[in-house]
């Protein structure tokens, strides 16, 4: 009989959870370890063991090779690009306080795409091996320059598959822009920081501008509905807005999904709010509150599901390996591999932060541009400490099978990638966020299995979600 | 029902296997066109000779791949054109007895590999060919064989292979690593995660304990696997601890299909004992579903009437009768959902559609 090895960690409740490398999970009491450590198991213990893939007996080559199967199940498997993020200007018609890319003014020149960088951009298109494509368009503002976004979706017909996103503050809806918006494969992105005071403070500054905001997103959800829109708030984390305000503001428009985003610490934030670096317990404590609310109101309120965008995503990772494409949760994290950012003057960067970093000084993470290509030393060095696998602390950790990797994000905070992982605000997020979940899952309230039944998009309510052994 | 097997005379003395057309100009090498026909039968010319085909309109054999057997005087048409629901059966011998057999085994076999083939390379384009029995790979040699050249050739085919996986072994899993069996699906049956129980639904001692050997050499092989798990009386309690089951050591699988019986074969005369009405008991099912879901491994229910199951799962429920043995009841006239629902099987008795209803 081999054991695998289990991860232990105590939960709120007092239980002890046991996770194996493969993520498969349940909780027991300590007298299930006694027995394991005193080499003591009874026989329904070794049955449990056995059954949820925690012991596997010499004979059963099926349970040797599923053990590797879900193994390798939970590693990110990044082989084509397949997913751009593309820059066409960084000039920008609003100048917002957390602006995350040191934006250009709306009229200075030097900063879109100059012909031999479209080119470039559209000849590589044209290379690549992958039928899908998904091409998400940045800025600065990209609905300043239609006339490159729509030679970029024209040069993507050959893909069987094809997904635009268009991240824009709406303050341009014309005609010209509507006529992209029509595409039943274009998605719109906009960030949406509550009420209309508190957007107006973090964003537009006047009055026109926030009217024209309000009256834009109406329109666009009015003509096509919630689900071609998305928004995203962003907060400051100092003085978060009131939760139901914050929901209401939201549903209110017919979204149901609301990523609650502390101001990230990027870009002229880093000056302009420079208590973003860490979020302390008080947000923490925000963000399991606006999860409860939304727990309680899903429950109230049948006819619609909210959900915290990102807990969602993590809740389904715990459940369900692979099934989110989420590129700043995974491990390892291919940097330069499966998708690219590039900039306004064609330079590529393996992540949207990186290229912030990189814009505001602090540290070049360039990997390359769009004409010479992007196979560089500089891609291979961050690859090669890219994964959460070999990280003394991971290799510790209960979460590990479910968290990822973000070196751009420790670099950011601390100007290194070899801080002890638990002192870094990415492990602390996320200790906090599947202790929290963990808590969720094995709580008995039926709103609570409610609302997780339904991020987990099951289709009842099953009695239990996590396997308990007594 | 449509008629798979047609009474027929042909001049040739052996079997042979053509594919019928209607019009000159897609004749290619291997046709009959049609040469004459009356209200009762059709008249081929090809590189056979003459076939004349009885009890059916020319138009509706329009690109059919039939197999001519000149000692019994009929024809099989075993690959209708514009059908999805084509199967060849490669034998009729079986090393399992399963309870509920829709096609119980003969103990004599006939080897028909070299016409399978041949019509496997008359197929039309970019279908999926299925292959049934009995057990196929009790001559797993030939089948392995016949495969590997049919996709070879056509690269725009695939194949959906039905066996009792009593017989993958080591030896295998290099030859299936073969890229060319990305397009081989194996629809293996497991009827519950407990051996005492899965072995006696099958008729056969150790078959779970064979069947888990090979699910791990096809794992090890990259293959596709649907798993499929007909509900019987005896195993619907155990669907919960079977989904649990699946989630552990079987993810590996494409899909899982939960599959309502057949009343023809073994179950017509055990259906008392083995059908279960899941319009009544569908609890087991459903938390097997969410089970299955919950866990990220896509489950779905053949043979399930939409009106029977409970809207949530409803979603689930697809369409899968094969067109030649499906038929409706008088109730699904006015329903809503009639394209997207499986219907009844040809031989589903009338007790059994009480609480049919349109949706």
């Amino acid at each position: 009989m081999t054991f695998l090895p289990l991860r232990v960690r105590a939960t709120r409740s007092g239980d002890m959870l046991c996770v194996n490398d493969t993520g498969s999970f349940f909780a027991t009491t300590t007298r299930l370890l006694d027995r394991l450590g005193d080499n003591q198991l009874t026989p329904s213990d070794l049955a449990f063991l056995k059954a949820e893939g925690h012991a596997i007996d010499p004979q059963d080559r099926l349970g040797d090779v599923a053990y590797l199967y879900n193994l390798a199940e939970r590693a990110t498997f990044a082989e084509q690009l397949d997913y751009l993020i593309l820059v066409p200007t960084l000039r920008c018609n609003l100048s917002c306080s957390y602006c995350q890319v040191s934006r250009a003014g709306l009229n200075q020149p030097g900063f879109d795409w100059d012909d031999a960088t479209l080119t470039a951009v559209l000849e590589m298109l044209d290379t690549l091996p992958s039928p899908r494509i998904k091409i998400e368009f940045q800025g600065g503002e990209p609905t300043l320059r239609p006339d490159l976004i729509r030679a970029v979706i024209e040069r993507c017909e050959r893909f069987e598959e094809r997904q635009f996103v268009i991240c824009t503050n709406l303050q341009r809806v014309d005609d010209e822009i509507l006529a992209l918006f029509e595409r039943p494969d274009l998605y719109i992105s906009t960030s949406l920081d509550g009420d209309a005071l508190t957007h107006q403070r973090n964003r537009t500054a006047t009055d026109s501008n926030t009217d024209l905001f309000l009256h834009n997103l109406k329109a666009v959800i009015d003509r096509y509905g919630p689900h071609k829109i998305s928004a995203l708030p962003t907060i400051d984390p100092t003085a978060p807005p009131d939760i139901d305000t914050l929901i209401d503001s939201y549903a209110g428009l017919g979204f149901d999904s609301i990523f609650l985003r502390p101001i990230n610490f990027q870009g002229f934030a880093r000056k302009r709010h420079s208590a973003s670096r860490e979020q302390d317990a008080a947000w923490r404590a925000y963000h399991e509150r606006f999860v409860r609310r939304i727990i309680e109101r899903n429950w109230r309120d049948r006819s619609t599901v909210l959900e915290e965008t990102y807990t969602s995503i993590c809740l389904r990772r715990i459940f369900q390996p692979g099934a989110e494409r989420h590129v700043d949760l995974r491990n390892p994290n291919p940097l330069g591999i499966d998708y690219v950012v590039i900039d306004h003057d064609g330079t590529v960067y393996p992540t949207d932060e990186a290229r912030m970093l990189s814009r505001s000084g602090v540290i070049d993470l360039s990997i390359g541009d769009v004409i010479s290509g992007w196979q560089s030393e500089q891609r291979d060095l961050l690859n090669a400490h890219a994964s959460n696998f070999d990280d003394p602390a991971c290799q510790r950790c209960t979460y590990q099978p479910y968290c990822g990797r973000d070196l751009v994000d420790d670099i950011s905070r601390y100007g290194r990638i070899d801080m002890p992982r638990l002192e870094t605000e990415f492990c602390r997020r996320h200790l906090h966020l599947f202790d929290f979940l963990f808590e969720l899952i094995y709580d008995n309230d039926p709103a609570t299995r409610y609302s997780l039944s339904r991020w987990l998009r099951l289709d009842s309510n099953p009695e239990r979600l996590g396997a308990r052994y007594t | 029902m449509i008629q798979l097997s047609l009474p027929a005379l042909a001049q040739a003395e052996r079997a042979f296997v053509t594919r019928l057309r209607l019009d000159r100009d897609q004749l290619e090498a291997g046709d009959s066109l049609l040469f004459e026909s009356d209200a009762t039968s059709a008249t081929f010319a090809g590189p056979h000779g003459l076939l004349s085909i009885e009890g059916v309109l020319p138009s509706d054999l329009d690109g059919d791949v039939v197999l001519m057997q000149p000692d019994i005087q009929r024809i099989e048409r075993l690959l209708r054109a514009g059908s999805p629901h084509n199967t060849l059966l490669i034998t009729e011998r079986c090393d399992q007895l399963c309870v509920m057999c829709s096609q119980p085994p003969k103990k004599t076999h006939v080897d028909r590999f070299d016409l399978l083939e041949q019509a496997c390379l008359l197929a039309e384009p970019g279908i999926v060919i299925g292959i049934s029995g009995g057990e196929p790979t009790l001559y797993k040699e030939q089948l392995f064989g016949m495969i590997e050249r049919v996709l070879e050739a056509r690269d725009d085919l695939e194949f959906h292979i039905l066996s009792n996986a009593q017989h993958f072994g080591q030896g295998d899993v290099e030859r299936l690593r073969d890229p060319s069996f990305r397009r081989v699906t194996w629809g293996v049956p497991l009827y519950a995660s407990d051996a005492v129980l899965h072995d006696e639904i099958v008729g056969k001692q150790g078959a779970f304990a064979r069947l888990e050997e090979s699910l791990a050499w096809l794992m090890l092989s990259g293959a596709r696997v649907e798993l499929r798990t007909v509900l019987v009386s005896p195993n619907l309690d155990a669907l919960p601890a079977l989904a649990r089951y699946v989630t552990r050591r079987l993810r590996f699988i494409d899909a899982w299909s939960i599959m309502q019986l057949e009343n023809i074969g073994f179950a017509r005369n055990r259906w008392d004992n083995l059908y279960v009405d899941h319009s009544r008991s569908f609890a087991p099912v459903a938390e097997a579903l969410t089970t299955a879901t919950l866990h990220g491994v896509p489950a779905r229910l053949f043979n399930f009437p939409r009106c029977t199951v409970p809207e949530p799962f409803r979603h689930l429920a697809a369409a899968s009768i094969s067109d030649w043995k499906r038929k409706y009841v008088e109730a699904c006239g006015t329903c809503a959902e009639r394209d997207a629902c499986t219907g009844f099987f040809e031989w589903h008795p009338e007790e059994a559609v009480e609480g049919v209803h349109p949706l």
